[in-house]
């Protein structure tokens, strides 16, 4: 149009009207075209925010998911407890014991003293939750051996009586004894019985007692 | 939506070249000192029209895309509401009756 309006000095009027429409319509075609670009950046701003919303849903739902997962293990690893629970039922009901046969077998054991020392134990008292000397000596197996009874076990009490001493022995020393204590300490159905040996035996147990002590490795304590 | 509108026009004016060539040929027909200045000015217009195009966004895919693109994350977006309503309101667990 610059060339035109300086080179010509009578522009033809028809090409300057076309240049015109030409320009006219191009300025045209580029506001539409901005028109439409505008709309696309608004367009592109909505698809922003969706895009958020869709990261956000996804998180959520990522995290559900680990919930989820995590319930799915504790529930799994309940189920199979309570499963093995009741296999361990099942298994107990089939070998089931009477309470009452439980409770005299308890009764048993206990009353021995062998799981509990006597209420009224204090230290110092010979009694034992095993069977002692004495009482082993006093039962059946000591009877048939007729063993000798000096100085083999630690208690001197025992081994006082044992040998039929004196019964200056059988004062009560312990707050738990008391005067009666020779029937207390022994077996009753023994405790005569102990003093009184056949004298026919008295040489032989002596002649024991002397191959006995011979022996150093006897670990007796001293008998009055 | 009256100064929507304005906005719209203005804007529409602010990409016109046609105001600016009017001025030249003005400046052609006076034989005025001033035409250099008016080229510069055209010139400048149109560099800031490039440079406004192309700072524009989403205009990398055409108007139809888009749109398709648009349609995609309205429905992914509805359908993940969906899918989260779903599994918060689902009861996993059914209570067997005692028989």
């Amino acid at each position: 149009m610059l060339a035109l309006s300086r080179s010509q000095k009578l522009p033809q009027a028809g090409e300057d009207t076309q240049i015109l429409e030409l320009l006219v319509q191009r300025d045209q075609e580029l506001q539409e075209l901005m028109e439409v670009g505008r709309e696309q950046g608004r367009v592109q701003e909505e698809m922003l925010l969706l895009e958020k919303e869709v990261e956000k849903r996804d998180s959520d739902i990522q995290q559900l998911q680990k919930q989820l997962k995590e319930a799915e293990h504790i529930l799994a690893t309940a189920v199979y407890q309570a499963k093995e629970k009741l296999k361990s039922i099942d298994k107990a009901k089939k070998g089931s014991i009477s309470s009452e046969e439980l409770i005299k077998y308890a009764h048993r054991i206990s009353a021995s003293n062998a799981v509990c020392a006597p209420l009224n134990w204090l230290p110092g008292d010979p009694r034992r939750p095993y069977p002692t000397d004495m009482e082993m000596r006093s039962g059946l197996l000591g009877h048939m051996a007729n063993l000798p009874t000096n100085g083999v076990n630690g208690h001197l009490p025992g081994d006082a009586l044992a040998a039929g001493r004196l019964p200056d022995v059988l004062t009560p020393q312990y707050p738990w004894q008391s005067s009666d204590v020779s029937v207390g300490m022994l077996p009753p159905h023994h405790g005569n019985d102990f003093g009184l040996e056949p004298p026919g035996h008295n040489k032989e147990n002596e002649d024991e007692v002397e191959a006995m002590s011979t022996d150093s490795s006897s670990s007796s304590s001293d008998s009055d | 939506m009256a100064v929507a509108q304005t906005k719209q026009e203005k804007e529409s004016e602010d990409c016109s070249l046609l105001p600016l060539v009017h001025d030249i040929i003005k400046c052609i027909d006076k034989d005025s000192q001033d035409i250099h200045q008016e080229l510069a000015k055209l010139r400048t217009k149109i560099q800031e029209a490039r440079e406004q195009i192309s700072n524009m966004p989403g205009i990398d895919t055409s108007p139809e895309e888009q749109q398709q693109q648009l349609a995609s994350l309205r429905d992914q977006v509805r359908t993940k509401n969906q899918l989260l309503q779903k599994y918060k309101s689902l009861c996993m667990f059914e209570v067997p009756k005692a028989s």
